[in-house]
């Protein structure tokens, strides 16, 4: 393992390396544990790695609440997710994930950016992202940024719409308001050990509800099931107008249906298609048990 | 020197410079890019307690806290130990060479077999306990003062250990917590 | 008042009334190893030391046509390259069919075929990449079956083919009984066949070696993590050809056994033979790819067992046949069936049994000795055999098992004599406390399942006499400041045999644990002792150290009656000090020993003693009394079946087990705990996964070893049998817990789901496979 690194620390620095690098090539490194881990086995010759860890401006690595959405950095990190408690009450989902995340020794350095550019199927925290239905902020060395909803992100297995000019700079996800208490939410990620483990299948849900019980807003996604991170569309479509308390057992079942319609999962190592669809049909349905 | 005549014999590396505290002593150093905290801290400081289990953030044996938090130091890049205050298993130990709390307790719970987990173990409790110590920083936290089982459990998720089915090691940090009341 | 004292210290005395022995005292290495300040081979740096690293093949059957060094050669920094051309070395092995370096041909993804010794370690594995190999892949034979097949080519060309197929390394064949009558007798039989897993040791510190061998006065000096230091001595001499006391094995703290380090591996005479050519220290360090790569495993194999019971519920007969997958190579877990056979022949009383097992040659990776030595196999088998009989019969499974337990007295088939035994009160004890086939366990709700396993396990408690000698040397003394020093030929690999030994001479002698120390890591010093394995240590070692302490205790005796001029022979040591125990008169120990240097006749503190356990080798039909005593344990396992998900949850393990006299409740706590562990393990997730030969998950991140947060909570109870073999009554401790763990929850889960698993690990995907194939056979019944 080889390369060499510079290590911008201002927003400022960033976008300039950034820009001087263009011709060249180049890896971002945030809590760097999933490229090292890349470059101790397949060390790339000629490789400048970008340190974003000494970035210290807090548009990057800090939570910025407003009216109608948390603001996260890209280098929020999944430990600052699980200590946080405003998070925790609001978005479940979110905090599951990140606490769910590889070791305590990981979600140290882990970021939510790294988490999603690393663009794994089976990435944690990225799939309670789509199930949120985040915003993700991208800023492109002329300083501008735009904005690409997180379902958009990936292209693929490893691949994101970001262009070699631009990096991830923060992610949004819409506040419930005063809805926290009306929600449904979770991330359930099936493996074999209950620690250490890179998702089998997992599935990420928010389901909100109106003072009756009617669920108005829902938000599925599903891990390891497919080539990249899926929104369920038509699952959550089916879900709202119904009353929460009461859906059936038929009803169950025809959500984990819909589910299950957005998987293609693959036969590995870790476990067989037959499996991972098997299990993400049961999982679906555990949501309303 | 001898040193210094491999690296020409290989090819010119560019260097750079770090300054952190280690053990409360600050010190700097030379290092390639591509120098991870594990073997800046084996191999050019020579603190040998700090344990290469696995070199792919899997098994904790090489956890190091970097500002008082756990992390594996083989997936940690050195550069990024610049300005930081980095505490091995070594500068856990006061500097009589009496034991530190968390060391104590491993001893007394039988939490030590082969010993090759104990420093990245100890290093993880120290953590939690730092962590608790400094709840100050979230906000309108509603916490336990002290961690469940499940808890430390939990905590300790990234520390592999071979010899003793985790029990004693529980044991050794639940009781600190405990002593604390 | 004076005579009221010594009534009361002569009635403790009988009483035997232990002052250190069975106290919770930590580890007295604790310390060091918690600091960080012990050295383990990792952290070895000698002056000039250069770096090793070993070429493995690319495929796993393979002819080599060639191999080119020369690129290699000339890397700056490459101090030395050697493949099988350069050196003059013999096969290692139990059967001596493995060569070191390869040549010719490959036969397994372990296969060594070229090493280097650089100045760095990136050197080294940067010159690896230059090394320039030509293979004709060859299509390899990766099940047993089939290499026993007629059109199987030979694997392994350098054994003597004894056996009738060409792939046989090993056979055993056992039996006691008219099995042909049993048969007859038996109102149920129930045969199967179970297929068992490729687990590894996955020991926290990898491989590792250094080796410095001195062309001056040609002697070679090993710092090596061997388990078996004086048999790895011999072996490794006759690997390269030396004089075994030219070898001197130093042992530095070693990360995890397990069994693991029981046979000597290619890459430490490797290293040796880079350190011979270079002149220099070269290390090797396995990374944690290689380890899992190129380390043993416990042995794969499939069982084929055939059982029956009388009408009573009585066993009646066992016939068993093992084929197990050896790998290319041979090493010490072609044995294991010493071991299995005894858990067939042996657990539970039988009336007869046969028993035949071969290892056979295939292009997988060869398995080496892991904690309980093809035991939790056996039992696996024969625990699952035994539900189903209990089944069969309407019987209660508790019953069926209290009913056939062993007994204090019995002779088994094979001969093996329980003078202590405490199988059934085991049982009885885990039955009671898990509150077995009392309370029906209540399942949460429809989704997760519970159930309730039972095993039981035997395994060698008093050492096992498969070498000439499996006996323990020590040499104790104690110089004239009053400290003790313990010179034993076992080893501490972790499990706290240097504890347990200490606290002995602490007993005895009196002596504070802290003035006590304990020499045991290198060859030159210590005696002879054959390893550690077979949880033998405490015992063997234990009683080794008391053969000593008797010894010397009687000069101690003779000089102290000397100086307090008294004929009476009655002295208690306490408190670093002698004591009569007629007159109350005391005097302190170190001035004892002081006077026994330094006044006439001058004599050294000193004793030596070699144990040699009463066991007896055994005939070449495998009877006899093979070990000095025998442990028995007992597990009953609950646990929640996750109907969804397949995921298995062992909630409780209370676990019973014979240990003779418990010495020290905390280390023996920590055995108990990190044996279960390993065999939830062995039960639910661990397998290294092979295809055609190569491992596919060579990493922590897919070979699932349990997490702090997988931990079942432990009730355990000690079973305080004391033989009179023992010390103390103590028997061995360290294998048993593993044992029979796989065996109860594959019971309890079957319990849990009302169906059968044949293999382990029994993996979430493996049970909701079962669940599903349940429901379509359900469906087909009642269509």
């Amino acid at each position: 393992m080889n390369f060499e690194i510079i290590n911008p620390s201002s927003t400022e620095e960033l976008l300039g390396t950034i820009k001087s690098l263009q011709k060249e090539k180049f890896r971002f490194g945030a809590g760097c544990t999933d490229l090292l881990m890349e470059l101790k086995k397949n060390p790339e010759e000629n490789l400048t790695v970008i340190n974003l860890s000494q970035v210290k401006d807090a548009s990057f690595t800090g939570i910025k609440k407003t009216t109608n959405q948390f603001r996260l950095g890209a280098l929020f990190t999944a430990h600052k997710i699980v200590i946080n408690e405003e998070l925790k009450i609001n978005f479940p989902v979110l905090h599951q994930s990140a606490l769910t995340l590889a070791s305590t020794q990981i979600r140290q350095v882990a970021t939510v950016g790294g988490n999603l550019c690393t663009a794994s199927p089976s990435g944690d925290i990225a799939c309670a992202l789509v199930a949120l239905e985040a915003q993700c902020e991208i800023l492109g060395t002329t300083g501008k940024t735009r904005t690409v909803p997180v379902t958009d992100f990936f292209m693929g297995p490893r691949k994101t719409v970001l262009k070699s000019n631009e990096v991830l700079y923060s992610i949004s996800v819409p506040v419930n308001n005063k809805l926290s208490k009306n929600i449904l939410s979770g991330f359930i990620k099936v493996g074999t050990r209950r620690s250490m483990e890179c998702s089998v299948v997992s599935i990420a849900y928010h389901i909100q509800t109106d003072e009756h019980g009617n669920i108005i807003n829902a938000g599925v996604a599903i891990g390891a099931s497919a080539p990249t991170i899926r929104f369920a569309k038509e699952a959550c479509e089916f879900l709202i107008g119904k009353k929460l308390k009461h859906i059936s057992h038929k009803e169950k079942e025809k959500f984990a249906e819909k589910v299950l319609s957005y998987a293609a999962p693959i036969t590995d190592i870790r476990a067989t298609a037959w499996y991972r669809k098997e299990v993400l049909f049961n999982i679906s349905k555990s949501i309303f048990e | 020197m001898k040193e210094q005549l491999k690296n020409n014999k290989t090819k010119m590396e560019v260097l750079h410079e770090i300054s952190f505290t280690l053990n409360e002593k600050k010190v700097s150093c030379k290092i390639k890019a591509s120098t991870v905290l594990l073997d800046l801290i084996r191999d050019f400081f020579e603190l040998k307690g700090t344990k290469p289990g696995c070199n792919e953030g899997e098994c904790g044996a090489c956890t190091v806290l970097v500002n008082g938090a756990p992390v594996n130091s083989c997936l940690f890049l050195a550069v990024n130990a610049n300005g930081k205050n980095i505490t091995t298993i070594e500068g856990l130990t006061n500097s009589d060479g009496s034991l530190h709390p968390v060391q104590e307790s491993l001893v007394q719970h039988g939490a030590v077999q082969c010993g090759f987990c104990t420093s990245g173990m100890a290093m993880s409790i120290k953590a939690l306990m730092n962590q608790y110590e400094n709840s100050q920083h979230v906000p309108g936290e509603i916490r336990s003062e002290f961690p469940t089982r499940d808890e430390i459990k939990k905590y300790l998720e990234g520390n592999l250990c071979r010899c003793t089915g985790y029990v004693k090691i529980v044991d050794a940090a639940e009781k600190l917590f405990a002593k604390e009341d | 008042m004076q005579q009221k004292n010594y009534s009361q210290k002569k009635i403790n005395r009988m009483k035997k009334e232990l002052k250190v022995i069975g106290k919770p005292i930590p580890k007295q290495d604790a310390n060091i190893r918690v600091t960080g300040k012990a050295i383990y081979g990792h952290d070895i740096v000698l002056p000039g030391m250069l770096y090793g690293a070993i070429l493995r093949t690319e495929h796993p059957s393979a002819i080599i046509e060639s191999i080119d060094v020369s690129e290699a050669k000339k890397f700056p920094g490459v101090i030395c390259v050697i493949t099988a051309d350069d050196v003059d070395v013999n096969n290692i092995g139990y059967k001596r069919d493995h060569p070191i370096l390869k040549k010719g041909e490959a036969n397994c993804t372990r296969d060594e075929i070229a090493a280097v010794a650089a100045e760095t370690k990136e050197i080294a594995l940067q010159a690896l990449k230059l090394i320039k190999v030509k293979y004709k892949i060859r299509k390899g034979v990766y099940d047993a079956f089939d290499a026993l097949k007629e059109s199987a080519p030979q694997i392994n060309k350098f054994i003597s083919g004894k056996f009738e197929n060409k792939n046989i390394a090993e056979k055993f064949h056992y039996e006691h009984g008219n099995l042909e009558e049993e048969k007859k007798k038996s109102q149920h039989i129930v045969t199967r066949r179970f297929t068992l897993p490729r687990m590894t040791h996955a020991c926290m510190a990898t491989s590792n070696i250094t080796a410095s061998y001195n062309n001056v006065d040609r002697k070679l000096l090993l710092y090596s993590s061997t388990q078996v230091p004086f048999l790895y001595q011999r072996d490794m001499a006759h690997a390269l050809k030396m004089n075994p006391s030219d070898i001197r094995v130093i042992q530095p703290v070693i990360g995890g056994g397990f069994g693991s380090k029981l046979d000597m591996h290619p890459f430490e005479p490797i290293c040796a033979l880079l350190s011979i050519k270079t002149g220099k220290p070269v290390q090797i360090i396995y990374s944690r790819e290689e380890e899992f790569i190129a380390s043993p495993i416990r042995q794969p194999m499939v069982i084929d067992l055939t059982a029956g019971v009388d009408k009573h519920g009585n066993f009646t007969f066992r016939e068993i046949n093992i084929v197990k997958d050896n790998g290319a190579y041979t090493s010490w877990g072609a044995t294991t069936p010493f071991v299995i056979m005894q858990a067939f022949s042996s657990l539970y009383k039988l009336k007869a049994c046969r028993f035949n097992a071969m290892a056979v040659y295939t292009n997988n990776v060869f398995a080496g000795s892991f904690r309980g030595y093809g035991n939790p196999q056996a039992t696996f088998a024969l625990e699952r055999v035994i539900d189903l009989l209990a089944d069969e019969l309407g019987m209660d499974k508790a019953e069926i098992r209290l009913l056939n337990a062993n007994e204090k007295g019995e002779v088994t088939g094979q001969g093996l004599l329980y003078d202590t035994c405490g199988h059934k009160e085991c049982l009885e004890t885990v039955i009671s406390k898990s509150h077995y086939g009392k309370k029906s366990l209540a399942n949460k709700d429809s989704r997760h399942k519970r159930g309730i396993g039972l095993a039981s396990m035997l395994h060698v408690g008093g050492g096992a006499k498969i070498y000439r000698s499996d006996g323990c040397g020590t040499t104790l003394k104690i110089d004239p400041y009053g400290y003790c020093t313990i010179i034993t030929g076992s080893n501490e690999i972790g499990q706290g045999s240097e504890t347990v030994l200490a606290m002995i001479a602490s007993e005895e002698l009196g002596i504070d644990l802290k003035k006590i120390k304990v020499i045991n890591t290198d060859t030159d010093v210590k005696p002879w002792d054959v390893g550690v394995h077979a949880s033998r240590t405490s015992f063997v070692a234990g009683n080794s150290l008391l053969g000593a302490i008797k010894i010397l205790k009687e000069k101690l005796n003779r000089k102290t009656a000397e100086l307090l001029k008294t004929s009476h022979p009655d002295f208690e040591y306490s408190e670093n000090k002698i004591i009569s125990l007629k007159s109350n008169e005391s005097i302190a120990l170190d001035k004892v020993v002081r006077e026994m240097h330094f006044s006439q006749p001058n004599e050294l503190a000193i004793a030596s003693y070699f144990y040699e356990p009463s066991s007896k080798f055994q005939d070449k039909d495998f009877k006899g009394n093979v070990s000095g005593t025998y442990a028995f344990a007992s597990q009953a396992i609950t646990v929640e079946v996750d109907t969804y998900t397949g995921n298995v949850k062992v909630l409780d393990v209370y676990v019973a087990q014979d240990v003779g006299k418990v010495l020290n409740p905390l280390l023996l706590g920590g055995q108990i705990e990190g044996g279960i562990l390993q065999g939830v393990g062995y039960a639910l997730t661990e397998e290294l996964l092979m295809h055609e030969g190569r491992i596919l998950n060579p990493n922590f991140h897919n070979y699932k070893m349990l997490t702090a947060s997988d931990t079942p909570e432990i009730h355990f109870y000690p079973i305080e049998t004391n033989d009179k073999e023992g010390p103390y009554g103590a028997k061995g401790v360290g294998e048993a817990p593993l044992i029979p763990t796989a065996a109860a929850i594959a019971n309890a889960v079957c319990n849990a789901l009302d169906l059968e698993f044949l293999e382990l690990p029994i993996t979430p995907e493996k049970v909701l496979f079962a669940i599903a194939e349940k429901k379509r056979t359900d469906k087909m019944h009642s269509l």
